[in-house]
């Protein structure tokens, strides 16, 4: 049971990382642009499927397929910014509406391209590493090491260059920020830019992992904003831990109890803390 | 200008006489979707025998020679748009034959608007749920068009007597579906299984759901001989890779799904145990008729012959309709479907399958079991069930 336990929680880690990543650009966008992007989730299956096509279909091997992977995603979050983003800019309502409205535009396209049939990439990696009596499969310790590092290099670069500052400021007050010569529409786009970048890298792993359907992006952006809230909005190190909670959670509720309701188990979690800590874990208080 | 009106005149009249010609036979298939394993090869099998008799010149009954007009519609698995199709196919295009579903959780939605049309129409379907409801009140339009897995002859019961008899299996982890078909194979195989002496676990996942980890792990500290999973290749893939990747379990026994899973995890594989209505690959080189299939496969859609999806070819596909087509011409009738039905159930045909219906209208044909153990060595046992 010990082992099973043990497993089931690096498992959590692993998976809450994919959460994580989408959480982390849910928090990104919401707080700079004052929305709530649902279409990350669609911007993370571009990034998947862009990576099936030119990894098992054009046989670019896959650590070089990652980045026109990546480069193809975050360019579409260019063009939905520049065409829809940036009219709903601070108007949550709005921006809700066109996030909506673009999943469904992306699944649509992501249909007529590619069916509804799943596509199953080739092995990256296979094999498993054991640590003790665990199995860990190699390619999700891979999966589980670059998001991570993603993570952390985004909050050390947001703490630690002129731009990171930048956008904390126009995050406090958006004004003062602007008096102070920060240029706002550039870093509110440049913000939806990288946000969906790291959606998209997060597909091009999530590729190597699991079989792709054109609706897979709607599970994982209902996962991230629900990690984003659990690690408080706002807070970057709060998306990582949020997901990696949500993650956990359900890995080892569903050890104890039936795993066809695996996603209530994160939910109800979600639940409990807000009563006790509405702002999230790491969130600041208001 | 004279002679122009008169071609006007015979034109107009000749339309309802050519319009009396044609049998439109309706499909109600996922073409795609994460289920499309049943439904895709139905398509593409049904769509093919539906060109080779009207570029025969169409076929005769009585007196009059009909051609087939195919209304074929991707519900992509969707009980909703499958209901959407049924009722454009039975009210605005007036079908009295539709071929499908394959799926269980498509049956039962649309079974209740179906049975308003009990006696004005034939559904030819292959979901396993049909087959409780086959000799039912309000159901005669309905044929199951695959194997019961069930009762003395059932392929499943066929299955779990030779997986005890050649590996000796005392306990079996069951991993399906939340939905229709994964509970009517937890009806089917709990009892068959605790027939045979062999214990059961069982978990249920949600449909959508990518990473199985968590369950293969409690069902593998339950120490079972082997994992009986899912009835999907789009889960299938997941499942299996998972399962070997993790150490969780290295036997697998399949009564739904592909060889597809097995193979591309064949090094990491010490038994997959699978029900495949027909291996294709070997069927090729001692079957004439499998063989000229294939060919006329990849001349009309210029591409591969898809191996893989092939055996559910066995369900409402290209056989069907000549036994559908053979019927009528016994019948002497293109829509007496009370006739045509009584026909169909009595007839033994010999395609691609050796095909005949029971009394309640459940077709039991021939069948394979290919057993793939580590490495990819494929041995396949043909059983004849008539």
């Amino acid at each position: 049971m010990l082992q099973l336990l043990v497993g089931q929680t690096l498992n959590g880690v692993i998976v809450g990382t994919l959460y994580g990543i989408i959480a982390l650009g849910v928090t990104l966008t919401f707080g700079i642009t004052g929305i709530v992007n649902f279409a990350l989730g669609e911007f993370m299956m571009i990034g998947a499927y862009v990576t099936w096509y030119l990894f098992d279909v054009a046989g670019l091997p896959y650590p070089v397929a990652i980045f026109p992977a990546t480069a193809i995603a975050a360019g579409c979050g260019f063009v939905a910014d520049q065409l829809l983003f940036r009219f709903t800019r601070n108007n949550l309502i709005n921006g809700l509406l066109v996030s909506i409205g673009l999943i469904s535009i992306i699944e649509a396209a992501a249909l007529l391209l590619w069916t509804t049939t799943p596509k199953d990439m080739g092995y990256v990696l296979s094999g498993a590493v054991r640590l003790g009596g665990v199995s860990v499969p190699k390619m999700k310790l891979v999966v589980f090491a670059l998001l991570a590092a993603v993570m952390f290099l985004t909050y050390a670069a947001l703490s630690r260059t002129w731009i990171g500052r930048a956008a904390y400021a126009y995050s406090q007050n958006p004004e003062a920020a602007m008096l102070m010569g920060v240029r706002t529409e550039v870093l509110q786009s440049g913000v939806v830019v990288y946000s969906t970048a790291l959606a998209g890298f997060g597909g091009a792993l999530y590729a190597s992992l699991y079989s792709l359907e054109p609706a897979m992006g709607g599970l994982y952006i209902l996962k991230g904003i629900e990690a984003a809230i659990l690690g408080g909005i706002g807070s970057l190190i709060g998306a990582l831990a949020g997901g990696i909670i949500l993650g956990v959670t359900e890995a080892v509720g569903s050890i104890y109890l039936p795993g066809a309701f695996r996603d209530a188990y994160g939910l109800i979690f979600v639940v409990a803390i807000l009563l006790y800590q509405p702002s999230g874990l790491f969130g600041a208080e208001r | 200008m004279r002679r122009l009106i008169w071609s006007v005149i015979v034109a107009l009249t000749a339309s309802p006489v050519a319009a009396q010609n044609t049998v439109k036979i309706g499909q109600i298939e996922a073409q795609t979707g994460a289920n499309a394993i049943y439904g895709y090869m139905s398509s593409q099998g049904l769509a093919l025998a539906v060109d080779q008799v009207n570029k025969a010149g169409g076929f005769k009954v009585g007196e009059k020679t009909y051609t087939v007009e195919l209304i074929a519609s991707d519900t992509r698995g969707d009980p909703k748009e499958a209901s959407i199709q049924l009722k454009r196919l039975l009210e605005t295009d007036q079908a009295k034959f539709v071929f499908g579903p394959f799926l269980s959780n498509v049956f039962v939605t649309i079974d209740p608007y179906a049975k308003q049309f009990n006696g004005k129409f034939l559904l030819m379907g292959g979901a396993t749920r049909i087959h409780d409801f086959l000799g039912t009140p309000e159901h005669d339009f309905l044929i199951r068009t695959w194997n019961w897995d069930a009762g003395p002859k059932g392929f499943g019961n066929l299955m779990v007597d030779r997986l005890v008899k050649e590996t000796g299996a005392k306990k079996v982890a069951m991993l399906f579906q939340n939905d229709q078909g994964g509970k009517v194979l937890v009806d089917i195989y709990t009892p068959l299984f605790k027939e045979k002496g062999i214990e059961t676990q069982l978990e249920l996942f949600e449909p959508g759901t990518k990473d199985f980890s968590a369950v293969l792990a409690k069902l593998a500290a339950g120490k079972p001989d082997l994992l009986f999973p899912s009835y999907s290749d789009a889960h299938l893939y997941d499942i299996v890779r998972q399962a070997t990747e993790g150490n969780y379990f290295r036997k697998f026994f399949l009564v739904r799904g592909s060889l597809g899973p097995g193979l591309k995890n064949k090094d990491e594989i010490d038994d997959y145990f699978v029900y495949v209505p027909k291996y294709f690959e070997q069927a090729e080189k001692t079957d004439q008729k499998v063989a000229k299939f294939i060919a006329d496969y990849k001349a009309f859609y210029k591409r591969d012959f898809p191996y893989d999806q092939a055996p559910l070819c066995s369900s409402s596909c290209y056989d069907h309709l000549f036994m559908l087509i053979e019927a009528m011409k016994k019948a002497g009738s293109v829509d007496d479907v009370a006739r045509i039905r009584k026909e169909l159930l009595a007839m033994t045909y010999d395609g691609l399958w050796k095909i005949r219906f029971d009394e309640k209208g459940e077709e039991i044909f021939n069948f394979d079991v290919v057993r793939m153990k580590r490495g990819g060595q494929i041995s396949v046992t043909s059983v004849d069930t008539q």
